[in-house]
């Protein structure tokens, strides 16, 4: 994989070279990837860390147990809501966005 | 669009247990479908990369990539189907099982099930554990394994656990910069139990290893320190450890910080039991080996008549027992179906699942969890990640409405949400338990519900036709 400014992807001597390159669109805007990357691993190699916000507390949330335990990466991914972004690969020209929660009470802060 | 697939026996997961009990069976005449959650084959501990990454050369790559390669060969070669993006979500009648595959609903018709589900990491509350930026030590494991992508620029590795090691091993040969290293435990701690070692030089060589591997990177292990908060505006930005004693209660005065943007903390392994609760096979509590579990005999066969189980799933034990364990249901399930499996077959991987077990259970015995770190979790921490419970609420419902696990989650949704309680409720029956001053099992494991995982409507809907 190509080295990055912030040096976070993994330094491997291309003895592992991930798949074509491909386009998401994250809230409208062009986001690059790699096919055979999740969702949530071209997100956080863009530095993205932050992909959705709670529904009560309205805290922001990141990928914590990355093998579809926790659904706390859970994103809106081509129209669908709660899809998980750690179990789901990138596709050319995917609509991901941050989902917008239903909010049944008032946000505690 | 829904499918029908018939079998003489299901496995459910493809990990070293499933793998090898698909094998034991196969080999033994039985027809076997395993059916996996995941993209590829392998569990969490054969992690492979995505069939849309290329190695131009495989001899290149180290063990961590190529340690499952013979177990899947021999699968491969034995036949066993394996049916990827294959999701278990219900059972609901005898010899049935029903799934999800990429958008389609389908039903499993099979006359055996081994169960071989695995385990989830074991997280214990902090201030600011949801924090972005905090994950658990496998899922970072995980990122640079399958996806080559490092969690941060600057990880800390925190809790207890052998598992510790070999995530500080991936991501030091992933170029990670690793700001340190804290376990809960202390050399001094273990002493006593080495002498049980002695049939196990291979795991201790392993040791060994990650040891030197850590001295290589100028990095030594904190003992004694675990985790009392994490800091941070929209993602961690530092982790705060203290030093605790021998039962994990916190020493004043010895608060420490340390800068990242990436703090990976797990105490070991909780056995993923949801699909053997839903197929109501009895089980039992067992703290030594990670919580709830099955009960089974020694044909890993559970209450359940055909209904078998093998690996974490059965008790936290680690990949070599699960090896074992899946040899010995694999086994067993085919003998059962009629196929000849010589006496000595299943006796002498009787013996070695017996003494891999004995070593699981020695790990699990030196890195238990203290319970100091759960009376550090303070009313305001958050506990339930997905309805956002914290645990004042919980201690609350369990002084009010008394300590029954299920009566804890109706009052508070805490183990409600999304995950269905795998993250939060293994603390919700441990505060409930202190909260009433009664045991664990007298609290109750959470119950489940189909789906075991959510399962989109439209799915679903296909099936009614």
């Amino acid at each position: 994989m190509t080295a990055s400014s912030d040096g976070d992807y993994v330094n491997n001597e291309s003895k592992i070279i991930p798949g074509a390159s491909v386009t998401l669109q994250l809230d409208g805007k062009p986001l690059p990837a790699r096919r055979g990357q999740t969702v949530a691993a071209a997100m956080l190699a863009a530095g993205q860390r932050v992909l959705r916000h709670t529904r009560h507390a309205g805290k922001p949330r990141g990928l914590f147990c990355a093998m579809g335990v926790c659904f706390d990466c859970v994103m809106t991914i081509d129209g669908k809501a709660g899809v998980r972004a750690c179990m789901t690969k990138v596709e050319d020209g995917m609509q991901v966005s941050s989902p917008v929660q239903f909010k049944p009470y008032e946000r505690k802060s | 669009m829904s499918f029908t697939m018939e079998t003489d026996i299901a496995v459910v997961g493809a990990g070293p247990a499933g793998l090898s009990a698909a094998l034991a069976a196969t080999n033994a005449g039985a027809r076997v479908v395993v059916l996996d959650e995941y993209p590829e084959p392998g569990g969490q501990f054969y992690k492979q990369l995505p069939a849309e990454f290329s190695v131009p050369d495989r001899t290149k790559l180290d063990e961590d990539y190529t340690k499952g390669d013979a177990v899947l060969a021999a699968v491969k070669k034995a036949g066993v189907t394996i049916a990827n993006e294959t999701l278990v979500w219900g059972a609901f009648e005898a010899g049935e099982l029903s799934v999800t595959r990429r958008g389609e609903a389908g039903s499993v018709k099979v006359k055996k099930i081994i169960v071989a589900s695995g385990a989830y990491e074991r997280v214990i509350a902090f201030p600011g554990w949801d924090l972005p930026g905090v994950m658990t030590p496998g899922g970072a494991q995980t990122l640079v394994k399958n996806q080559q992508q490092l969690p941060g620029s600057r990880i800390v590795l925190a809790g207890s656990g052998p598992f510790l090691l070999p995530v500080a091993k991936t991501l030091l040969g992933a170029g990670a910069n690793i700001a340190a290293i804290y376990e809960a435990t202390r050399p001094r701690e273990w002493a006593r139990h080495a002498l049980r070692l002695w049939r196990h030089w291979d795991r201790i060589a392993e040791g060994l290893r990650y040891r030197r591997t850590l001295a290589d990177a100028g990095l030594s292990i904190q003992f004694g320190r675990i985790v009392v908060r994490a800091e941070g505006a929209d993602a961690v930005e530092r982790v705060v450890t203290m030093e605790c004693d021998a039962s994990g209660r916190t020493i004043a005065g010895t608060e420490q910080a340390e800068s990242c943007d990436t703090l990976c903390v797990g105490y070991g392994f909780i056995p993923q039991v949801q699909l053997t609760r839903l197929l109501e096979c009895e089980h039992r509590y067992d703290a030594l080996r990670g919580g709830w579990v099955p009960k089974y005999g020694g044909d890993m066969q559970t209450s359940v008549p055909g209904v078998y189980v093998a690996g974490e799933v059965a008790g936290i034990g680690g990949a070599y027992a699960a090896l074992a364990e899946g040899w010995v249901a694999g086994l067993s399930a085919a003998r059962e179906l009629g196929h000849k499996v010589r006496d000595t077959a299943l006796m002498s991987a009787q013996r070695d699942r017996a003494l891999r077990r004995q070593f699981g259970d020695l790990v699990n015995t030196v890195f238990a969890v203290k319970p100091g770190i759960f009376e550090l979790i303070a009313d305001d921490t958050l506990v339930c990640r997905c309805e956002e419970v914290s645990a004042g609420e919980i201690r609350a419902a369990a002084a009010a409405w008394g300590a029954r696990s299920g009566a804890v989650k109706g009052v508070t949704r805490c183990g409600m949400g999304y995950c269905q309680g795998r993250i939060c409720g293994s603390l919700l029956e441990e505060l409930t338990a202190r909260a009433a001053g009664c045991t664990r099992a007298e609290v109750g494991g959470l119950s489940v519900r189909p789906p075991l995982k959510p399962v989109r409507v439209g799915d679903l809907a296909d099936l009614a036709e």
